[in-house]
């Protein structure tokens, strides 16, 4: 973390500390928006995911007085919006995930490729295709279960590194990795049965 | 290397943290392979597509939320400062009654056997402890006061290093 960065964070927390109004003004525009995008890839649900946000909020306030600075404070509250929305979908019946299984490519015994290989590559270059293909990829990825889902939106989506993610979820960074990677794979494969499909119709 | 391993370093590949020799080993195999080619190019196009397309993908925080959520967290911070001194008030109250009740259960001869060998490690060290509880009225006289703040803080020490959920008195 860079020095600025942390000195910015501790202004902003002491800020906060000392209860100061316009602190929290300041901590509603910086972290609005993203907590409530990780809340609502995480609960699928709009007002499940405003309750989650007001509770991360309050927390941060509660805790600013404990809030160590050996993270940044943005990856901190990702860990606090991480563990609430999964402590609201404790008990909750899981939205419906595709198995990943399905969509890994698949391999001959020999290790090759078993299934013929698509270049989609240049045609998605087209500028036109760019809103649509934007949502594609909310919704494939909105089917994955929250173990890879969480990983792919810190990480690909919020371009957190690895280790940052890592620290966020508590995971270990090998972990991050496969997962993402096999996050990634899925969505190859979504994309390209999409592409192929678009161009068959 | 076949074409299944490459997929799975494929990762490693493109974020630029693999041995250069591994590199090279997949540079070649995909110069001869045409499905691996392919499978990388799209691979690749996922990872730098969502990178580009991030704000689609993003869920937008609606106006009607947004403004919601301001007058919430602002209205709830603004009775922080008087919650956090209730709060604090509060723990510090909790924490003098359990100094106080370990204390008494020392004179009263009733601190688990874990605490007791706590607190005798310490006062082995710590010569101020040592006099304190070496000066502890036996069992049955007037208990004493509260004891004074370096035995305190002392004291809420080494019940910070009992094990979570041990209790420090026998029951």
């Amino acid at each position: 973390m860079s020095a600025e960065r942390w000195k910015e964070d501790e202004v902003l927390l002491e800020r906060l500390r000392k209860g100061a109004p316009e602190a929290v003004t300041e901590l509603l525009r910086l972290f609005q928006g993203k907590i409530f995008n990780l809340a609502m890839s995480i609960l699928k649900n709009e007002s499940d995911a405003e309750e989650a946000t007001q509770d991360v909020f309050m927390t941060v306030i509660r805790k600013a007085d404990t809030f160590k600075g050996n993270s940044a404070l943005y990856s901190w509250m990702y860990r606090i919006c991480v563990n609430t929305c999964l402590m609201r979908l404790r008990g909750k019946r899981r939205n419906d995930t595709v198995s990943i299984e399905e969509f890994m490519p698949v391999f001959t015994e020999e290790g090759m490729h078993a299934s013929p290989m698509d270049d989609w590559s240049k045609e998605v270059e087209r500028k036109a295709l760019n809103e649509e293909l934007g949502q594609m990829i909310r919704k494939f990825t909105d089917q994955l279960s929250e173990k890879y889902k969480v990983v792919f939106v810190l990480s690909d989506v919020e371009g957190l590194s690895n280790e940052e993610t890592a620290q966020i979820l508590g995971l270990t960074v090998p972990a991050v990795k496969s997962r993402l990677h096999r996050a990634r794979l899925y969505l190859r494969e979504q994309l390209s049965r999409y592409l192929l499909e678009g161009k068959a119709g | 290397m076949n074409c299944k391993e490459l997929a799975y370093m494929l990762a490693d590949y493109f974020d630029g943290s693999m041995d250069p020799r591994l590199r090279e080993e997949l540079d070649s195999h995909i110069a001869l392979c045409e499905p691996c080619m392919r499978f990388a190019k799209t691979y690749r196009t996922t990872c730098d597509k969502t990178r580009e397309l991030r704000m689609d993908i993003e869920y937008q925080i609606p106006q009607d939320v947004r403004s919601r959520l301001e007058n919430f967290v602002r209205s709830a911070a603004l009775k922080y400062p008087e919650m956090v001194k209730e709060y604090r008030d509060q723990a510090e109250r909790e924490q003098r009654e359990k100094v106080e009740g370990l204390i008494l259960a020392a004179i009263a001869g009733k601190l688990s056997s874990i605490t007791a060998l706590l607190v005798e490690t310490h006062c082995a060290i710590c010569p101020v402890c040592k006099v304190y509880f070496d000066g502890l009225p036996r069992a049955g006289s007037p208990a004493p006061g509260a004891p004074p703040t370096v035995i305190h803080s002392h004291v809420t020490r080494l019940m910070e290093s009992l094990p979570p959920g041990e209790e420090f008195f026998l029951a």
